[in-house]
């Protein structure tokens, strides 16, 4: 079967529905499991006390790229199909800044907090009405901003069209970047604060 | 007592997979944020609806009789609630409990991450997602837009550790 397969015909809306369901069930418990709804565990990251959260984004991101990728190879997946995400270079980079200002000082990023709200933790469920609140402010005062939101409009822009190379070196590149960080960044954590888990 | 954590290379492997899925099924990434947007804009509806229906951003949501919770990503975060949930009583961390370091009170941590909260809900409607929707997705699929906002976020949050380290360590 050739994904993507609502795309396809292959399934309907409804039972794609139900996957989805399915893939944030897998998705909820992997965050859970991988001590992320635990806010100290998160915040640590930008004190390299502990590094986890940034090892667990790189390898994800190396699994599902290395995975459509090979994928698309196989013939299993049809990219033409896919939904690619368009960049906006320079309001990205302004709210990763506050992203990050805020998730250093909230101790959650969306997923987080909602898996953790579930878990019980009160400080999850102030950030999620905390973000409530952000969602609005960003939309009600929209006119505000919208120039700048729009701005830098690159379409569909990847790293291989950037460095002007082959897909394959590309990803090899940015698995080679991820595996690379990951152990930096576990050397510094390591050299810094010792061999402790974040209780 | 709770249970042991994955390893993060397992858990970042099952992440991944979780991707490749949506990707296979749907033809499109996962993401938290949008869902939590939607829900914003819904209840601001309710107490206030010709405003929010007049206006620019929010009035995408509701345009001929639309309802805002029909979105995948709807679905997704459902399924995010319930997989947690599950997994929060399998490794017995199910508590009400405010987490923080131990130089802070509850109250300071709480007005800490309303404050954190408010900032990352701004800026992933910003920056059109999340770790997960922007970061993690638009970093499989190469886009450069995606790797600026995760080395942006990293930057914000080195940026200001030490200055709200009270909290935390």
């Amino acid at each position: 079967m050739i994904g993507p397969l609502v795309k396809n015909g292959i399934i309907s809306g409804g039972v794609n529905t139900i996957f989805a369901v399915l893939i944030g069930m897998l998705f909820g418990y992997a965050l859970q499991r991988s001590g992320f709804t635990n806010s100290k565990k998160i915040a640590a990251a930008f004190y390299m006390k502990d590094v986890d959260v940034p090892v667990v984004m790189f390898t994800a991101i190396i699994t599902a790229s290395i995975g459509l990728w090979g994928m698309s190879l196989l013939g299993l997946i049809n990219l033409g199909n896919f939904y690619f995400l368009p960049s906006f270079l320079i309001p990205m980079i302004a709210g990763g800044f506050i992203f990050g200002i805020g998730m250093a000082v909230g101790g959650f990023c969306p997923g987080t907090s909602i898996a953790s709200m579930m878990t019980g933790k009160i400080d999850a469920m102030v950030f999620v009405g905390g973000f409530l609140l952000g969602s609005l402010l960003f939309g009600d005062l929209y006119p505000v901003w919208d120039k700048f939101y729009n701005s830098s409009a690159n379409g569909v822009w990847r790293i291989d069209e950037l460095l002007n190379i082959n897909v394959g070196l590309a990803i090899l590149l940015v698995t080679l970047l991820g595996i690379f960080g990951s152990l930096g960044m576990r050397k510094l954590q390591y050299k810094f604060w010792g061999k402790n888990e974040t209780k | 007592m709770k249970k042991k954590l994955w390893d993060p290379v397992f858990g970042g492997i099952v992440i991944g997979i979780s991707i490749i899925l949506t990707f296979y099924i749907s033809g499109r990434g996962l993401g938290a944020s949008g869902a939590l947007t939607d829900l914003a804009a819904w209840l601001q509806n309710l107490v206030l609806p010709s405003f929010t229906q007049s206006n620019e951003y929010f009035g995408k949501y509701f345009a001929n009789g639309a309802n805002p919770f029909n979105d995948y990503l709807v679905f997704l975060v459902i399924g995010v609630m319930i997989g947690s949930l599950i997994a929060g009583f399998i490794s017995k961390d199910m508590k009400f409990e405010i987490l923080r370091g131990p130089n802070i009170s509850n109250k300071g941590r709480l007005l800490y991450a309303l404050i954190g909260g408010i900032l990352v809900g701004y800026a992933a409607r910003m920056a059109r997602g999340c770790t997960s929707g922007q970061a993690l997705v638009g970093g499989a699929e190469l886009s450069v837009g995606a790797w600026a906002f995760m080395f942006s976020i990293f930057a914000g949050g080195f940026a200001v550790a030490y200055f709200i380290r009270r909290q935390w360590i």
